[in-house]
């Protein structure tokens, strides 16, 4: 009886194992790839940007911010993070940096390589863009070039918008410090988003959706974006907004194909 | 032999527990989170309605004055991960005039050979306390806290021929350990911040519980229960906490117990002390808010006796004075305090507090004759960072 105990633990923790690795990416060469690219189309009233009077550290601050939630430009939506689902094998991460609206000088930088590699530089109380992606089970470096002390306070989401947002960290940013938190997926569970503010500076907010690969993009000033290289196959192509929703398009990527495609939010 | 088996019991849960908090993979939220689902998704879906987002798990106490209960409650709150608080608190509280059950005795009443037949009755006592106190976020689920505090005790005495005198004793009293864990904590906008933890900590018998001066009875005689700076036992302080916020308005319930393990050194143990605490507070601006405060204690006679305490005088045995019978120490009491918080947000680049906070019993029930409590008046200096 005992053996049998043992021989089943043994097998349900290679399965666990064969899970966890079937689930996992793996960076490799994939032979005729293509690419999906397209718009991202805003229609109907576009929001102001929320204003805020800046009330602790307007010397590094600034005297007002404000915080443009839903950015559009000549119809079409900024920031929009689309993400391709379900791709096993294929190109690297990339290395990018994208800088956040200014006042401030805040930049999520992705190292790229074999994994994600976040770094969100905080600078002038900004984190960085609105949105952007973050990858769980491994370190993200929030680095804070500020003088000032940041409260960096992290949630994890089920859904899109955020409707329950639960605490997964909530620590100190000192002054000209650097840490590393891991968003671990026992943690993240099924979570799609994760929303950073600051408790300190309620204007610093942004929102950073879960991604497993490196098939994702967000959308630039013309509400463009693009993903290359992608393994021919069919798979799910998603559109995340923390204040529009979630939009998704089942997409068949033909070798050496090239596939337009358009998202359109609307505001009521 | 006994004995020490369970002081070697003692110690090995004590460090076992300390093992359990340093040693553990950093933990990375409350305790209940995960096991709530049910809750979560009720509240969230009545939230979605209101168009707002329910958050989980949000301990952190925005900077504001009452981010922080009224000064004489403790362990009422938690920190971030790496944060630190200093505290240090002066209390002074006064107590005067003898009181049985709910009545009040005269000097005459306790020194009468026709009532109470002591020969010798308390008058006063003033406690004042200095406590230096740190706590530490731990990790996101557990933040530790230590205190030590410095106790300086007066007595004042009348004899049946009249005659006064006065005691004193002063020293570091016992020092506290405790570890508070998140429980839980759920937001929306409209219906506030709700948070509960568990209050864990034990009480280490640093303070005398052997302090001397000189009496009408000799140079150097041992004080009686009440002047002792400690309890000489090792103590548990288990406990619960809860605190809310919403807008402007905050308020909060805890509860809290002594338990003491075993018997000292001088062979008695105090009564276990069980206390709730209940407060609100309204903050009138960002800086400044104040609050309400009752306090119910309820603390037991002392077990055993100290057998080289002296508790009666002369070859009549006429016994000497309450403060010397274990049965004389027990009692209830209901405090009403008002205090004020304000905050420094910025003082010195540091988050800082400056609390007060003064009051007096509203009912209290003495196993008498035992003085009663007057008035107590606390003040404390908080630094976080």
């Amino acid at each position: 009886m005992k053996k049998k105990n043992i021989i089943g633990v043994l097998a349900s923790i290679f399965l666990l194992m064969g899970v966890t690795l079937t689930h996992a990416y793996e960076a490799g060469e994939v032979p005729n790839v293509g690419t999906i690219h397209g718009q991202v189309i805003f229609s109907g009233t576009p929001q102001a940007p929320v204003q805020f009077a800046v009330e602790k550290n307007p010397e590094i601050c600034g005297q007002e911010r404000s915080l443009l939630k839903v950015e559009t430009h000549n119809g079409f939506l900024v920031g929009a993070v689309v993400v391709l689902e379900n791709v096993r094998k294929g190109k690297p991460f990339p290395t990018q940096a994208f800088r956040g609206n200014l006042p401030g000088e805040g930049e999520f930088r992705y190292e790229g390589g074999n994994s994600l590699g976040l770094r969100v530089k905080t600078k002038g109380c900004n984190f960085g863009p609105f949105t952007g992606v973050i990858a769980a089970d491994e370190a993200v470096r929030f680095q804070n070039q500020d003088t000032i002390k940041h409260v960096l306070h992290s949630f994890v989401s089920k859904d899109t918008k955020g409707r329950i947002l639960r605490t997964v960290h909530n620590q100190d940013l000192s002054p000209r410090d650097e840490i590393d938190r891991v968003f671990p997926s026992d943690k993240m569970k099924d979570g799609v988003v994760v929303r950073i503010i600051c408790n300190r500076h309620d204007f610093m907010q942004n929102w950073l959706y879960v991604v497993d690969n490196p098939y994702f993009a967000i959308s630039d000033q013309e509400g463009r974006f693009r993903i290359d290289e992608i393994p021919p196959g069919t798979y799910t192509l998603l559109v995340r907004h923390p204040v529009l929703g979630e939009q998704r398009q089942e997409v068949t990527i033909e070798a050496r194909g090239d596939l337009q495609v358009g998202f359109q939010f609307v505001n009521e | 032999m006994k004995t020490r088996g369970i002081r070697y019991l003692l110690f090995g849960l004590l460090m076992g527990s300390y093992g359990l908090v340093c040693f553990l993979p950093p933990a990375e939220g409350a305790v209940l989170d995960g096991l709530m689902g049910g809750v979560e998704e009720s509240l969230g879906k009545r939230a979605e309605k209101k168009g707002e987002r329910l958050i989980i798990g949000n301990f952190y106490q925005a900077e504001r004055p009452d981010s922080h209960a009224p000064i004489g409650v403790m362990q009422d709150h938690t920190h971030n991960k790496g944060e630190f608080m200093f505290t240090y608190r002066y209390m002074y509280m006064y107590m005067d005039k003898m009181r049985n059950g709910t009545d009040n005795l005269s000097i005459n009443d306790v020194l009468s050979p026709s009532r109470e037949n002591f020969a010798v009755t308390p008058k006063n006592m003033t406690t004042q306390m200095h406590m230096f106190s740190a706590m530490y976020g731990l990790n996101d689920t557990v933040t530790l806290m230590a205190m030590l505090p410095y106790v300086m005790k007066e007595m004042e005495h009348q004899n049946r021929a009249g005659a006064n005198f006065t005691t004193h004793s002063s020293g570091f009293g016992d020092t506290k350990l405790a570890a508070l864990w998140r429980l839980y904590a759920f937001e929306t906008p409209s219906i506030g911040a709700h948070r509960f933890h568990l209050n864990t900590g034990v009480s280490l018998p640093t303070g005398d519980i052997n302090p001397t001066d000189n009496t009408p009875l000799g140079n150097n005689s041992l004080l009686p229960y009440p002047m002792r700076l400690g309890s000489g036992t090792v103590d548990l302080l288990p406990g619960l906490t809860y605190t809310g916020v919403r807008n402007d308005v905050s308020w909060g319930f805890q509860a809290l117990g002594t338990v003491r393990i075993g018997y000292n050194k001088q062979g008695y143990k105090e009564g276990n002390r069980y206390q709730v605490n209940t407060w609100g507070a309204y903050r009138w601006a960002k800086w400044i808010s104040t609050s309400a405060r009752l306090n119910w204690q309820q603390w037991y006679n002392i077990k055993r006796e100290d057998g080289q305490l002296q508790t009666t005088v002369g070859p009549a045995q006429i016994p000497l004075v309450p403060t010397a019978y274990p049965k004389l120490q027990g009692g209830q009491r209901l405090d009403l305090m008002g205090g004020v918080n304000v905050l420094f947000p910025e003082f010195m680049g540091l988050e800082n507090h400056l609390n007060v906070e003064a009051g007096a019993p509203i009912y209290q029930y003495l196993d008498g004759p035992q003085l009663r409590q007057a008035w107590s008046f606390w003040v404390g200096w908080q630094i976080v960072m």
